[in-house]
């Protein structure tokens, strides 16, 4: 129903390109034209702001505009100083995410083919999801240090819960039906996990793969803000607090730039997987 | 009807049967806390790095009796929910506007996902440096975290509204106003409330944001102190009284969701 109205809406569309090219041109591409408008016109509003009305010397001190940024940016890549603070940074990410991977995954499946395990472990995952993990946070420095290792926690306990909770969706939602087939053509447990669970929770586990990377990049910010001797957040924070706003801004663009990107790989392999899965484990 | 089904006995399954996922749940954590109790009878006990459960409840019992706990979590509670109600009443504002005038909705949602996928978190700083130390910058940073899962959703569930159900109130002859109040908003609740689960989270994130970074008061302010003093069972007991509200917090509008939209489970 709903690909033969896109359909009929896109040779509609076809047809009114054919009568006025302009009028056509501008409705296709109107969204994206919109969309990047919007963005254009903030940042030429901020450009223009300091040149327009004249600033406190106070306000001067923390303000700074989208080319100071960029310069900023240009320079901290130019000379090469943004990658030492990036690499810890990149490695507490790659170190946190990847524990979490290897041990979520496996209790997902765990949990999703125990009913007692789970009913077991239900209320710790429930008080630990729904808690921001940033409460954990003094605890963590005072037993790992100002080192990788709290940034490691730090992460392992933001990416773990999404992976987890969508693992066990995946496996739990595994059809009863083909499950009982490949048993009874005598498949033994393992066989039926590599067969029938797997496959089925796959998309599953990537959703929960993107909120991961969301929830470890926030949490090496958080972890580099509060607690930590290096990284691209102690970077910003000194910054901040000498007033060099362009640098937290500088900052603040890599980690989203890294956000989207990482983010946008794993849904092309979501789009791939499946289209009709619903979300879990939000936000 | 009724009487045969009376009649008839039905066997009921007994109390464990029917709840045996929430008995097993209590058992596990009843037995967890028992063992961290324990094993301080084997492993030599030093106060200064863990704590055991019944310094925790001590700690938090003395607290409670000094009036410090109430004090904190007020301190607390009042940019939680000034942050959380300004960005419920614009974050709606904004999404259905977005989802209702298509225009806006392309102007802004690139815009706005660029922002909501960037760690927002990371402006604290700056949030402090303009709006100082106290209520104000912790109400902004929440407000910050909070406004997007309702603008997103908003925008969702406007575009989710049954066009039928709209061109049913125009050949009617409803306004513009009518087309809100009967048609949008009714539809649009449950992604709200939806919405609502989601920035609960993110609104105590920025409370903790908030007081790690800069405040003198507030339970995320108690949390870091007590682990600058090393008083772990305080500390431990408050991290337990955040756990125990962010769990009723996000439980309880999961509850409400189901008990007020009963046709939105599952999805």
């Amino acid at each position: 129903m709903s690909d033969i109205e896109a359909l009929d809406s896109g040779i509609a569309a076809a047809d009114r390109a054919d009568a006025a090219p302009a009028r056509g041109l501008w409705r296709r591409y109107e969204p994206a034209i919109l969309g990047t408008g919007s963005i254009v016109l903030l940042l030429a509003a901020w450009e223009a702001l300091p040149r327009l009305v004249t600033l406190s010397a106070g306000t001067k001190l923390f303000f700074t505009t989208p080319s100071r940024v960029v310069g900023t940016l240009w320079d901290m890549f130019a000379t090469g100083e943004i990658w030492p603070p990036l690499g810890v940074s990149a490695g507490a990410f790659a170190l946190g995410l990847g524990i979490a991977i290897v041990v979520a995954l496996p209790l997902g499946v765990l949990l999703g083919r125990s009913a007692t395990l789970s009913a077991l472990l239900d209320p710790f995952i429930t008080a630990f999801n729904a808690t921001p993990r940033l409460v954990f946070l003094p605890l963590v420095m005072l037993w790992f240090g100002l080192g990788l290792w709290s940034k490691v926690v730090i992460v392992f306990i933001g990416a773990l819960f999404p992976l987890l909770i969508n693992t066990y969706e995946g496996v739990r939602n595994a059809d009863r039906l083909l499950i009982n087939v490949v048993r009874s053509f005598g498949a033994d447990e393992w066989a039926i996990a590599r067969l029938v669970i797997l496959p089925n929770a796959l998309p599953y586990i990537v959703v929960g793969l993107r909120l991961a990377i969301g929830r470890a990049i926030l949490g090496v910010v958080v972890a580099e803000f509060f607690g930590s001797a290096e990284g691209l957040g102690v970077v910003m924070v000194r910054a901040a607090s000498s007033y060099h706003v362009d640098v937290v801004f500088a900052g603040l663009i890599v980690f989203a730039a890294l956000s989207l990107v990482m983010t946008a790989m794993v849904k092309l392999v979501e789009d791939r997987l499946q289209r009709w899965r619903p979300q879990h484990a939000n936000g | 009807m009724a009487d045969i089904a009376a009649d008839i006995p039905v066997p009921r399954a007994s109390f464990v049967a029917r709840h045996r996922r929430a008995l097993l749940g209590l058992l596990a954590v009843v037995v967890f806390l028992a063992a961290w109790q324990a094993a301080f009878l084997v492993v030599p006990f030093n106060p200064l790095f863990i704590t055991k459960p019944s310094l925790m409840l001590a700690g938090l019992l003395d607290m409670l009796a000094t009036g410090e706990l109430v004090d904190a979590l007020g301190a607390s509670a009042i940019p939680f929910v000034l942050g959380l109600a300004a960005a419920a009443v614009i974050g709606v504002a904004v999404g259905i506007v977005m989802g209702w005038r298509m225009r806006v909705g392309y102007a802004l949602d690139p815009l706005l996902t660029v922002f909501y996928a960037s760690p927002l978190v990371a402006l604290a700083p700056l949030v402090v440096v303009f709006f100082g130390v106290g209520t104000g910058a912790k109400t902004m940073i929440v407000f910050l975290l909070a406004v997007f899962p309702f603008i997103f959703n908003a925008f969702a569930g406007t575009r989710a509204v049954d066009r039928l159900l709209i061109d049913v109130v125009r050949s009617l002859g409803g306004a513009e106003k009518d087309l809100y109040v009967k048609v949008i908003i009714p539809s649009v609740l449950p992604y709200i409330v939806a919405a609502a689960r989601i920035a609960v989270g993110r609104a105590l994130i920025g409370v903790l944001v908030g007081e790690f970074f800069a405040a003198s008061e507030g339970i995320g302010y108690a949390i870091a102190r007590f682990g600058d003093l090393f008083a772990l069972d305080r500390m431990f007991a408050c991290i337990l009284v955040i756990m125990a509200i962010a769990v009723a917090l996000t439980e309880g509008i999961r509850w409400a969701e189901r008990a007020a939209f009963p046709w939105r489970i599952g999805q």
